[in-house]
């Protein structure tokens, strides 16, 4: 029989156990999440906060309604946009893909096809960046070939404010597909080949297995593939600025690059790259929220 | 029985002091921070690190530098973060304005006029000048023409071209050299301060001049004036007429020298920095254009612009230099090691081997060598023969200077037109002048 001693015990013993981990969380989560969001509503200059010669004042949201109003903000939200959409539709489906065909066997030399798939995904970001800078330089491979077979082409694709983007997209879907890749792999063979043969047995296509099948029992898993490919694409960063630094003209900036650039670029204003940074967080948090209503609505159940 | 005691306890007295006193001779060394800006691919950079900072260390272990070596953007990003951090290390890589700007104005740099004393009677007077924050923060390592035209001659005479006196003559080689595959001028502008910095600074001196800079600066003229849009529509000129490519736009700056050296343009504009990345390398004996083909490369200025009031002018400004954080405490054992290592950073043997090396042309009177390769050579003439206005973003608060530096790059790109750019860098300047009423 359990007192009601015994149930405070085990209440105190449950709130001692959960402690660090919810002042760890607090330390490093939710305190620089609630002090960035206190630094965009101000006037901090940077130097010292509490204390310091200049005293921090509420600035109200001056420096949201300053971030809207900036075309450059603007240029780097389409631009991630952009980046999350070659990664939902782009790097999940082609790793998905990939994986399945691998799985099922159709190809021969498997490990060399996986090695080869995976392999961009253990290079660093910025060797990756400076080599697809190199590559699609005006006077880089990519011209030389076009050359070739077209003289006097000239390379204008990331000039072209339209086109700018476009070597950025092509360089993020060859670098991160290897890790949807590797996860859809790991993810089908945990399904049971018996409930494969069983529908082949019962008469179901490649695609019917595919469909009614192999999709519903990686639901979750996709579902964690687009939030992961999400918060990913949002703070996109090292690779861009590495490849572009933003430019020509801040037309392949991305907000992560925007943020750094306001916060640390010329004149730092620490607050409206702060406003940035809130934004960024609230953006995501409304794009898995999405992908979760679409997952409920459309998804499979594992069981 | 007494003296006994007293000699025992004599000797054991000695023992102790003699164990001590080396523990306290040698005391833990002075640590001193350094944030340094060092291109570790420069032909001069082994020679920067071996024969500038390693010889530091050894004579003087007594200090122990924790350096920090940064190049290009990261620089300036890791110095506004320690400035925002109030973190600052002790000795740091300054520039006497634009990208410094906020060390000079917050005044988190250290006035070294008490220490410098009569040393300042060593170094030229250009050298002496206060910086952006009103006071002298560092001694310029080198004096610096961010504007200078390197002409491969050998190439213009196989081309049968000549060296263009004006404007026009550089237009006219436009066609001549498309036809034999080549660009005009080579730039790497992919990173937006390049275009303002190595060739808009010029033409702003050369078309509206440094009297009218001021007027800017002080609200009395504004950016959106004839004066200032007819500079940026000669800018927009070159794009039109094809003496520089739109694709100078996405080519990375640290590629613009291999392009010149392989001859893919007789012309290349760049800051006088630039010559060091052509000069051999002594750790591999290498260099990217040799010594002797070297002599067929001059640096001059860009040729006579239509309707210029200031002729063949550069942009010139006192260069980089080290300077100590303002919270080192003044007379402090770190305020002392970090004086020591600033004063051999500007000493007469560490400017010889930049000059050598191409880094920095000499601020001390008198620093010369035997040693110069002939386009290190050339560039020590190069200085005889120019006069200089401001670098824009040596005056302009970084606030307005990051405007006009994407204005720049838009209107290369076609983007933006050169009224909406003044526009531009006129709201940026209302918004500045606003908030520091």
């Amino acid at each position: 029989m359990i007192t009601r001693r015994t149930k405070a015990e085990e209440r105190r013993a449950y709130l001692l156990l959960v402690l660090p981990a919810v002042l760890l969380y607090f330390a490093v989560v939710a305190f620089p999440m609630i002090f960035s969001l206190w630094i965009s509503v101000s006037d901090y200059s940077g130097g010292q906060i509490f204390g310091g010669s200049t005293p921090v004042r509420f600035a109200g949201f001056s420096n949201y309604v300053r971030m809207w109003n900036d075309r450059y903000f603007w240029i780097s939200l389409k631009n991630n946009v952009y980046i999350v959409l070659i990664s939902v539709f782009g790097q999940i489906p082609l790793g998905f893909i990939l994986a399945y065909a691998l799985h099922r066997n159709m190809f021969r030399a498997k490990g060399f096809f996986q090695t080869v798939i995976y392999l961009p995904c253990v290079i660093s970001s910025v060797i990756v960046g400076i080599l697809w800078q190199t590559i699609f330089s005006p006077y880089g491979p990519v011209t030389e070939i076009m050359q070739f077979f077209r003289p006097g082409w000239q390379n204008t694709m990331l000039s072209n404010p339209r086109t700018a983007m476009i070597p950025v997209l092509l360089v993020m879907l060859w670098y991160y597909t290897g890790t949807y890749f590797i996860i859809f792999l790991a993810n089908l063979q945990k399904i049971d080949k018996e409930v494969i043969e069983a529908a082949k047995i019962d008469g179901a296509t490649e695609w019917q297995t595919l469909r009614h099948v192999i999709l519903p029992a990686l639901s979750g898993v996709i579902v964690t593939s687009a939030i992961l490919a999400i918060s990913g694409s949002l703070k996109s960063f090292d690779l861009i600025f590495a490849m572009t630094g933003g430019n020509p003209a801040r037309r392949t900036s991305v907000l992560a690059l925007y943020m750094y650039d306001t916060a640390f670029r010329g004149a730092p204003n620490y607050p409206r790259a702060n406003a940035v940074s809130t934004f960024m967080m609230a953006f995501s948090f409304l794009l898995i929220i999405i992908t979760k209503l679409v997952e409920k609505r459309f998804g499979g159940k594992e069981e | 029985m007494k003296l006994r005691k007293l000699t025992m306890w004599m000797v054991l007295l000695l023992l102790l002091v003699f164990a001590l006193v080396p523990n306290l001779i040698a005391a833990e060394p002075i640590t001193i921070r350094v944030l340094n800006y060092l291109d570790a691919s420069s032909p001069g950079a082994a020679r920067e690190i071996t024969e500038i900072w390693q010889r530091f260390e050894e004579e003087n272990p007594d200090i122990l530098v924790i350096r920090e070596d940064q190049f290009g953007e990261p620089f300036h990003h890791k110095t506004e973060a320690y400035a925002a951090a109030g973190k600052l290390p002790e000795v740091l890589y300054v520039w006497p304005g634009g990208r410094s700007a906020t060390l000079h104005q917050k005044k988190l740099l250290k006035d070294i006029s008490r220490l410098l004393g009569d040393e300042r009677n060593a170094f030229i007077d250009a050298a002496l000048e206060p910086q952006a924050g009103g006071y002298l923060a560092m001694i310029p390592i080198g004096l610096t023409a961010s504007h200078a035209m390197y002409v491969n001659t050998a190439l213009l005479e196989e081309l049968g071209l000549e060296m263009p006196k004006t404007y026009e003559d550089l237009k006219a080689m436009v066609a001549p050299l498309r036809a034999a595959g080549k660009d005009c001028i080579i730039i790497g502008a992919q990173d937006d301060w390049v275009m303002q910095s190595v060739l808009y600074s010029m033409i702003f001196g050369r078309l509206v001049g440094d009297e009218k800079l001021y007027e800017f600066i002080e609200g009395k003229a504004k950016f959106t004036d004839k004066v200032f849009v007819d500079s940026l529509r000669f800018y927009e000129q070159l794009f039109i007429d094809g003496v520089i490519n739109r694709n100078a736009m996405q080519t990375p700056y640290g590629e613009a020298p291999a392009l010149f050296a392989a001859g893919r343009a007789p012309f290349m504009i760049d800051g006088d920095w630039r010559a060091g990345a052509f000069l051999t390398d002594e750790s591999t004996g290498k260099a990217l254009i040799p010594p002797e083909k070297q002599k067929k490369i001059k640096m001059t200025v860009f040729p006579a612009i239509p309707g210029e009031i200031n002729h063949g002018t550069s942009s010139i400004v006192p260069a980089v230099g080290y300077a100590m954080s303002a919270h080192v405490p003044d007379g402090s054992p770190e305020e002392e090691a970090a004086w020591r290592l600033i004063s051999w950073l500007n000493s007469a043997e560490v400017q010889k081997i930049r000059l050598e090396t191409g880094a920095a042309f000499p601020t001390r009177k008198g620093v010369t060598s035997d040693k110069l390769e002939p386009l290190a050579q050339e560039r020590a003439e190069f200085y005889g023969r120019i006069s200089g206005t401001h670098v824009l973003d040596d005056k302009l608060p970084p606030e307005i200077c990051i405007p006009l530096n994407i204005g720049l790059q838009e209107i290369g790109l076609g983007l933006a037109t050169p009224l909406e750019v003044a526009r531009n860098v006129q709201a940026a300047y209302d918004e500045w002048a606003k908030s520091n009423k």
